[in-house]
């Protein structure tokens, strides 16, 4: 549209001056992800940028140091413990939220979303109270609790949205001609709405695996997840390390943004 | 087609996963904050007279608006940038927007630190010209908080933005066109009122969420830097002062959630529109 707009002096200023603040923003945004990169080959002296020479020194600390590689495996299990068990309870809710009507449904979808606005410091402390009074702080199953509450909204605004785009009344045929809740779920609604919930996993999954607060607040010296101990590095020590950690988390959001994009693509050509 | 026990039954369990905690652990917190033993307004109390905590609530305010107006003035003209595109070109745009968006917030802030250092790249860069020991100051004060946050915040703010940017119907510049107004008029008249909802939207999620920031101001910040969440902390694992811990928590929780139900509203009459 803009290549119609007449070539008046002003618009042109505004309009490189505009571009070049967008060019400058979209490099202060990617920078950071992709700097460590390069550093993180550097090896294990001070980092630097560029790098002086190219290693796996880095990589090779990260998989082999217990103290990294456990946090790393411990916040896998948390992230798909939490994913399934997000998945499990938001898939229900979600359809009874999009296709069921009863009183107080407004607000029942606002209570069910709205760990998504608290800030995480007030749910960390406030789920530290509660797990320190049941004598649970520090395990797993407390962070993956936590973890299910805190994803659980992404995951229903993306199971919603896919149910809001398929046709309810082939649902209803499913009933008329005889099939049972279940029948209708996984053979009626889930084939067409397989996108979304995987969208929905993908996201529970990275939030998770990235969640680095309520896991300070509430995981124990056997249970760190690795942003909580990647937290801690950058703080006290700066260990190296913590440049191909962050390479390989980058590397992952890049997949799962990716995958992300490709599947509500796919979604939305399917829908139509 | 669904009865009212079928959709209790499908609700059910993540009610009660979210009212045990959930909603509980935000109730434990307000208790907390009115009773150590005894019922007590200690903890709002020294809300009020704290001279360290009326500081922090000065920096948290003062840094949370702002990053919040930096991320407006550089996220707008990306926003613009990317409605312009061809939908291809967009999408590989987007990605500049998407990956930051989905890296971890603590890669960010390990790169910031490597960036803005003592010995980080811009320094040393500066080096080059001034001399090894020039450096300028951009790590442990206010403007590595204010880097990090509006790197952190952009993408918040360019979203809704350009959802509101690219549901306006083209048809309506091009109206305005062909009756004689200029670019930066069609500009003020039609495209910046019709974003409104989405500046909106933008600002008060970036206020919402710079306002409850812990990590920033933590690894970027100074001591002159704390902010809310910071503070929240401290009593928490260093004083073990629950209580005044709690009693802020609720302070920032009441007002995430008045600025969090505006930002519905101003979602509601977006979608409406």
């Amino acid at each position: 549209m803009s290549d119609k707009l007449s070539p008046g002096g002003l618009i042109r200023l505004y309009r490189l001056s505009g571009g070049a603040v967008a060019v400058v923003g979209y490099l202060f945004l990617i920078l950071p992800s992709v700097i460590v990169i390069p550093i993180s080959f550097g090896g294990r002296g001070e980092l630097t940028f560029p790098p002086r020479a190219f290693s796996w020194d880095l990589y090779a600390d990260f998989f082999t140091d217990p103290a990294w590689w456990g946090t790393a495996v411990q916040s896998l299990q948390v992230a798909t413990l939490t994913t399934i068990l997000a998945v499990v309870l938001a898939a229900p809710a979600s359809y009874a939220l999009v296709r069921g009507t009863f009183p107080g449904k407004q607000v029942l979808s606002i209570v069910l979303l709205s760990p998504i606005l608290i800030p995480l410091i007030v749910l960390g402390l406030g789920l530290y109270l509660h797990f320190a009074s049941l004598g649970i702080v520090g395990s797993t199953l407390s962070l993956v609790l936590a973890h299910t509450v805190l994803v659980t909204p992404f995951v229903m605004v993306s199971i919603s949205s896919g149910l809001r785009h398929i046709d309810p009344a082939l649902e209803r045929a499913a009933t008329i001609m005889g099939a049972g809740h279940i029948t209708i779920f996984f053979g009626v609604v889930f084939p067409q709405i397989k996108a979304s919930i995987a969208v929905g996993a993908l996201f529970a999954f990275l939030i998770s695996f990235d969640e680095v607060i309520v896991a300070y607040f509430i995981s124990g010296a056997d249970t760190m997840t690795l942003p909580v101990k990647m937290f801690s590095a950058i703080r006290w020590e700066i260990s190296p390390v913590i440049a191909a950690v962050s390479t390989l988390l980058t590397a992952l959001s890049l997949v799962f943004c990716v995958a992300i994009m490709f599947l509500q693509k796919q979604d939305n050509g399917s829908s139509q | 087609m669904l009865t009212h026990k079928s959709t209790f039954l499908l609700l059910l369990p993540l009610t009660a996963i979210v009212a045990v905690f959930f909603l509980y652990p935000l109730g434990l917190i307000v208790f907390n904050s009115v009773n150590d033993g005894e019922w007590t307004l200690r903890g709002y109390e020294a809300l009020f007279n704290s001279r360290l905590i009326a500081i922090v609530l000065q920096n948290t305010f003062e840094i949370a608006i702002g990053a919040t107006l930096i991320s407006l003035a550089l996220g707008y003209p990306i926003a613009m940038h990317l409605a312009r595109q061809t939908p291809k070109r967009r999408a590989l745009y987007m990605i500049m927007v998407m990956l930051p968006f989905w890296t971890s917030i603590l890669v960010k802030s390990f790169a910031l630190a490597i960036i803005l250092g003592e010995n980080g790249l811009i320094n040393d860069f500066l080096g080059l010209f001034f001399g090894p020991d020039f450096f300028i100051p951009m790590m442990f004060n206010r403007v590595g908080v204010f880097v990090g946050m509006v790197n952190y915040l952009l993408p918040f703010m360019i979203l809704p933005i350009l959802t509101s940017l690219m549901s306006q119907d083209p048809a309506l510049r091009k109206a305005a066109e062909i009756m004689g107004a200029g670019p930066t008029r069609i500009f003020l008249t039609i495209t910046l009122p019709l974003s409104l909802t989405g500046v909106m939207a933008g600002v008060l999620m970036n206020v919402v969420l710079s306002l409850g920031m812990y990590i920033t101001p933590a690894l970027l910040g100074g001591r002159k830097d704390v902010m809310m969440a910071n503070l929240i902390d401290f009593y928490t694992r260093k004083t073990l002062d629950w209580q005044l811990a709690s009693a802020i928590a609720v302070s920032l929780l009441v007002i995430s959630v008045i600025l969090a139900a505006f930002l519905q509203r101003s979602r509601g009459r977006g979608a409406a529109l």
